[in-house]
């Protein structure tokens, strides 16, 4: 009895608050509503940065929450490093550091032990950077990062693993045409950057069988050391603790030459309709070329444009045009990846079924028309602008985003100036700067368009029993295409 | 080993590890929503909020099947606030659309369908067999849909824009003219205000604004600066209060594509489906969450609005906030704004249909663009089932790099590329699935061998401590782990709720730290039985796309072809000159000895050869480096 009183007083207490605030009293629309101001100072790098006895740079940022510490290690240098031969060195390299066994623990005891500590130890390679990170409990972490250190230095590239990893490899390879969304993104990048140059280039069946111990030791020796890493640590520690403990884990270890920065490609995109076959209910389509450096001096321009042109979800022009009106789409949008050491890309990005995928590319290319010819409305620019400004913090939000975004700026040397004035320059973009970097960057007839999709039912668009619908692909560059083969997966040369 | 055993006892000892609860304050209002508030300092200036409605695909039944993840999409086209800007007009449209579709809907599932069933059409809702009264009917919809959007004759403005530029400045002025004439025409239409939620949230500095639906539940969620909890109070109570299912016809389109991505046009999402299917007998687990196709073209208002006032009540949904807020304040907010929602009229119905007992195994053998693979399925327990801990403990102990599946088949056969296992506790009911992919010349037969010998192992011997408390201390790690940002927590606390109640968040690690080597072996006795089991092998589509065949080894005689696959094989793998370079001297020694029909064979054989050796020593100089 004595407790259906308590019930009732609380469902009392709830009543009484919602008597003093009946609904009617709400705002009307959620313009109406007020808000504190939100300060926030964007961190700065200096106040995290730390540089070791032998020059290692070592970003802290400690936090108490939680028992848990993890470290992680950037490197220059990625398989821009590799040669044409040896294409998937820094991959094999990276896998076999991770699993290959250390002078003095065989593969499966260092695997053991560290699942035992709970330890998760993960080292990886991507085109431009290599990374190495330990992710362990507060009290296993001496244990865990004299392990991970064992791996780096005194690497065993054990032969019966190195032959799992490259049967590995050669299991994925075999999958390369299986689904079409990396065939799309392979000849993307082939079709941007040239087939030749690192980011497009795919390790082949003879590539990977060539690499030997020895290639993935000299890598290893010439990337994972002190001259090329940038090192982040969050979580329990102390600071001056931390940095005795890294003081004294690198003392060992030996350094060696810096590596370069990543080669700009020389080849330049070809303008044109291209396709690749695949017999699938949903044509998947890239349009796009390449676009701008970071330190452009359009770059916020640039941002502002895409988000309103296809980068902000829904509120943006290609997804209302190509989803929401048209229903040709589920995702449709553009995407904006300004370049740190040279061009990046623009693309629009969308996949429609086969009868309409030529209509989503007239839309966009409609879109990309009006973005040059007619300047944003007050409102787009507003929405755009504030939703950069009001998400500004987010990207400080955890401590390991922070620190992430530390250790990029430190080895890709962005000016330290670029987050403490970002909202600023963010609130600086006109109408007028909008539509002069759309007329730079949004010419389609300098574009590729590159469809995998099934071109019979692709080509024809959405005309309905002999009568002529909206679009057809031959509405675009004067109905030439280029019909490209689809590659050997294991040795990537176009097949008949 | 003496180091092994020291880690064990200090990680035995560490009961915290198991201490470290979630502890939110939790309350009802007094139309039953309830909330689950949890203040985080160490992420500031950031809340991530969502609710989470407990209704999924398991709560349709046929003939509706998808419209709980349809609804997902529904709770973004705005209410009578928000994305209109003449509700009046708005609810015409809708009113004069949903009439239409009804007797579009009446032609299809009878005069339609009972053509399909006779034959003379290949899909009663495709557009190209329209009857002429279909025909008609479609324009005036789609007409009514272009009007709302205001965009009637849209593809009339685009051709005269297109024709301005080379226009002289009299055809220019007229095409001008008629341009503004077709825009005020469309303005004064329009009563649709697009995606105007996105917008608001958009400009608010909102982020990460999403949703999905699963088998049992519904979530919606966003990040907003923590400044900005109000708005995410204004929105959410409105669209929960009065969301009027706007582009309810149009929207459909956008989820065909979405099926499309998902399930149709990749490489074994339709077999997925189909397993799926048979898995689950009775139970409305065997539907697809996005739903049949032919349902999703059928949804009609009436069903919408009955569906949205028995499951979309307060008191069948649960918000969750986490994050950089003052509880007092934040609470005061809530319940200012949610107070406005009514509580449900009708209870919500409970889901009565049992899965039945499998009787016997069942088997689907699929061919498609993938990788060969298999996945063996059991039927297991429901979320919070006593047996599902020692199910997800079990599993861990085959996962991961020292798990026994990879150790057994990926390194120690090699017959498996991947190999991994999941218990999957559902709402009413769960399954168990053993999945891996074949490496080299495997098959999935001989991958489905291995999980069977792995499972006698663990029904006939307990697992060893070590190995036992090296998956525990996994668990407990993890325990830490999960808690690290808001929004993984945001996910899980709703999640668990969704299913049952989010305590479970707390009370698992205790319940996973009991589980025994006998509580295993139990569980894999009573699960893993031969006619509890269904097996899906997937093996490569021959064609264009697979792995394709040497064409050197295409143009042998048939029998032959096997036979040189296999040593094909064999000579890509050597790695040793000497050792080929002996084969094939060998091999010409003999030349002149085999029979003229096996020619071929051995000219093949010698390229292969030939073609290995010149890549080792090409890559030789490397080795003497």
């Amino acid at each position: 009895m004595k407790h259906s009183i308590a019930i009732l007083s609380s469902i009392m207490a709830v009543s009484t608050v919602v008597a003093t605030a009946p609904a009617q009293d709400l705002p009307k629309r959620p313009e109406q509503l007020t808000y504190r101001p939100l300060t926030f100072n964007a961190p700065k790098a200096s106040d995290y940065r730390h540089v070791l006895s032998n020059g290692v740079v070592v970003f802290l940022a400690p936090s108490k929450e939680l028992p848990l510490i993890e470290l992680s290690m950037t490197f220059r240098g990625g398989s821009f490093l590799e040669s044409a031969d040896k294409v998937g060195l820094a991959d094999m390299t990276a896998a076999l550091l991770r699993t290959g066994g250390t002078e003095g623990l065989a593969p499966n005891e260092l695997d053991e032990k560290l699942d035992f500590l709970a330890t998760e130890v993960s080292i990886a390679s991507s085109g431009t950077v290599c990374s190495a990170s330990v992710d362990s409990l507060k009290a296993n972490f001496d244990e865990s990062l004299a392990l991970l250190m064992d791996m780096l230095t005194k690497p065993r590239f054990d032969e019966s693993k190195t032959k799992i990893a490259v049967d590995s490899a050669i299991e994925g390879m075999k999958q390369r045409n299986d689904d079409a969304s990396p065939i799309l993104d392979r000849e993307w990048d082939m079709l941007l950057y040239g087939a030749d140059h690192f980011e497009a280039r795919v390790p082949t069946e003879a590539s990977i069988r060539s690499i030997t111990k020895d290639d993935m030791a000299a890598f290893a020796k010439k990337v994972f050391n002190p001259a090329n890493v940038v090192v982040a640590v969050t979580g329990d520690f102390e600071v001056p603790e931390m940095l005795s403990k890294l003081e004294k884990a690198f003392a060992a270890w030996p350094t060696g030459e810096r590596m370069p920065v990543p080669p700009a490609p020389t080849a330049t995109v070809k303008p044109g309709v291209y396709h690749v076959e695949k017999e699938i209910p949903q044509g998947k389509v890239y349009i796009g070329s390449r676009g701008i450096t970071r330190d452009d001096p359009d770059y916020f321009a640039a941002l502002v444009m895409n988000e309103i042109l296809g980068g902000g979800g829904f509120t943006s022009r290609i997804m209302k045009t190509v989803r929401s009106d048209e229903g040709l789409a589920y995702s449709a949008g553009s995407g904006l990846d300004a370049g740190v050491w040279y061009p990046g890309q623009f693309r629009a990005v969308f996949q429609s079924k086969n009868a309409t995928v030529a209509l989503a590319i007239q839309l966009i290319e409609r879109e990309f028309k009006k973005m040059r010819d007619t300047p944003v409305s007050a409102e787009e620019l507003e929405v755009a602008k504030q939703s950069f400004i009001e998400t500004f913090p987010r990207s400080f939000e955890s401590k390991d985003a922070m620190l992430g975004i530390f250790v990029s700026d430190e080895w890709t040397g962005r000016d330290p100036a670029y987050w403490q004035t970002y909202r600023d320059n963010v609130s600086k973009v006109t109408a007028e700067d909008v539509q002069r970097v759309a007329n730079r960057m949004l010419d389609f007839n300098q574009m590729a368009v590159f469809v995998v999709g099934d071109w019979d039912t692709i080509a024809p668009g959405d005309g309905l029993g002999g009568k002529a619908g909206r679009a057809k692909m031959a509405d675009f560059f004067n109905d030439q295409v280029e019909h490209m083969p689809l590659r050997d997966p294991m040795t990537m040369q176009p097949m008949k | 080993m003496r180091r092994i055993v020291s880690a064990l006892a200090a990680l035995a000892v560490s009961a915290p590890l198991l201490a470290q609860q979630v502890q939110p304050e939790v309350f009802t209002l007094d139309n039953g929503m309830k909330f689950l508030l949890l203040p985080r300092t160490d992420q500031p200036n950031v809340i991530a909020a969502g609710w989470v409605a407990k209704v999924g695909s398991v709560n349709e039944r046929p003939g509706i099947t998808g419209i709980s993840h349809f609804f997902e999409h529904m709770m973004f086209k705005g209410t009578d606030t928000i994305g209109t800007s003449a509700p009046d007009a708005d609810a015409q449209y809708r009113d004069a659309q949903k009439a239409i579709r009804a007797r579009m809907n009446e032609i299809i599932w009878n005069e339609q369908y009972r053509r399909f069933f006779n034959g003379e059409i290949n899909d009663p809702w495709n557009p190209a067999n329209d009857t002429p009264e279909l025909v008609k009917l479609r324009a005036e919809l789609k007409a009514l849909m272009d009007s709302q959007q205001g965009r009637l004759g849209a593809d009339r403005i685009a051709e005269l824009t297109s024709k301005l530029a080379t226009a002289d400045a009299d055809e220019k002025a007229k095409i001008e003219s008629e341009i503004a004439l077709l825009k005020a025409e469309q303005d004064k239409a329009r009563s649709i205000v697009k995606d105007e939620f996105d917008k608001i949230y958009t400009g608010q500095g909102g982020s990460g604004m999403n949703a999905f639906t699963s088998y049992d539940l519904t979530f919606y969620f966003i990040n907003v600066p923590s400044n900005k909890f109000e708005l995410w109070a204004w929105m959410e109570s409105d669209r929960l209060s009065d969301s009027v299912f706007r582009e309810f016809y149009s929207e459909r389109d956008v989820v065909h594509e979405e099926r499309r991505l998902r399930t149709e046009s990749t490489p074994t999402g339709i077999f997925q489906e189909q397993f799926e299917a048979m898995f689950w007998s009775s139970s409305g687990y065997s539907w697809p969450v996005i739903g049949w196709s032919s349902d999703l073209n059928s949804y009609t208002m009436e069903e919408a609005m009955r569906y949205w006032n028995i499951y979309y009540r307060p008191n069948n949904l649960c918000g969750v906030i986490v994050g950089d807020f003052n509880p007092g304040e934040v609470k005061e907010t809530i319940k200012r704004y949610f107070s406005r929602l009514s509580r449900g009229e009708m209870d919500v119905p409970p889901v009565v249909t049992l899965e039945v007992g499998q009787l016997a195994e069942m088997r689907m053998n699929a061919e498609c663009d993938c990788q060969p693979s298999v996945e063996v399925r059991y039927h297991t327990v429901p979320f919070r089932h006593k047996d599902a801990y020692a199910l997800d403990v079990l599993s861990a102990v085959l996962n991961g790099r020292t798990g026994r599946l990879y150790k057994s088949m990926v390194e120690g056969t090699e017959i498996a590329s991947d190999a991994g296992a999941r218990q999957d506790s559902r709402k009413y009911a769960g399954a168990f699935s053993f999945n891996a992919e074949v490496k080299g010349d495997s098959t999935p037969a001989d991958l489905e061998k291995a999980w069977y010998a792995e499972i006698e192992k663990l029904k006939n011997e307990p697992v060893p401590a070590l190995e036992l408390q090296k998956v525990k201390n996994q668990f407990a790690a993890s325990n830490y782990r999960r808690l690290k940002t808001n929004f993984f927590l945001l996910l899980q606390l709703g999640y668990y709720e969704g299913l049952g109640t989010w305590e479970e968040i707390n009370e698992a690690p205790a319940k996973i730290d009991a589980v025994t080597a006998d509580d295993i072996q139990r569980v894999a006795k009573t699960y893993f039985t031969e006619k509890n089991r269904s097996v899906a092998t997937y093996t490569r589509k021959a064609g264009e796309g697979a792995a394709p065949e040497d064409p050197a080894i295409a143009a042998l005689p048939a029998p032959m072809q096997a036979q040189a696959r296999q040593i094909a094989q064999q000579i890509a793998k050597s790695t040793d000159i000497e050792v080929l370079k002996g084969n094939l001297e060998q091999m010409m020694a003999q030349a002149a000895q085999v029979p003229p029909q096996m020619k071929p064979f051995l000219e093949y054989i010698k390229a292969k050869i030939e073609s290995r050796i010149a890549e080792l020593e090409k890559s030789a100089p490397a080795k003497q480096n």
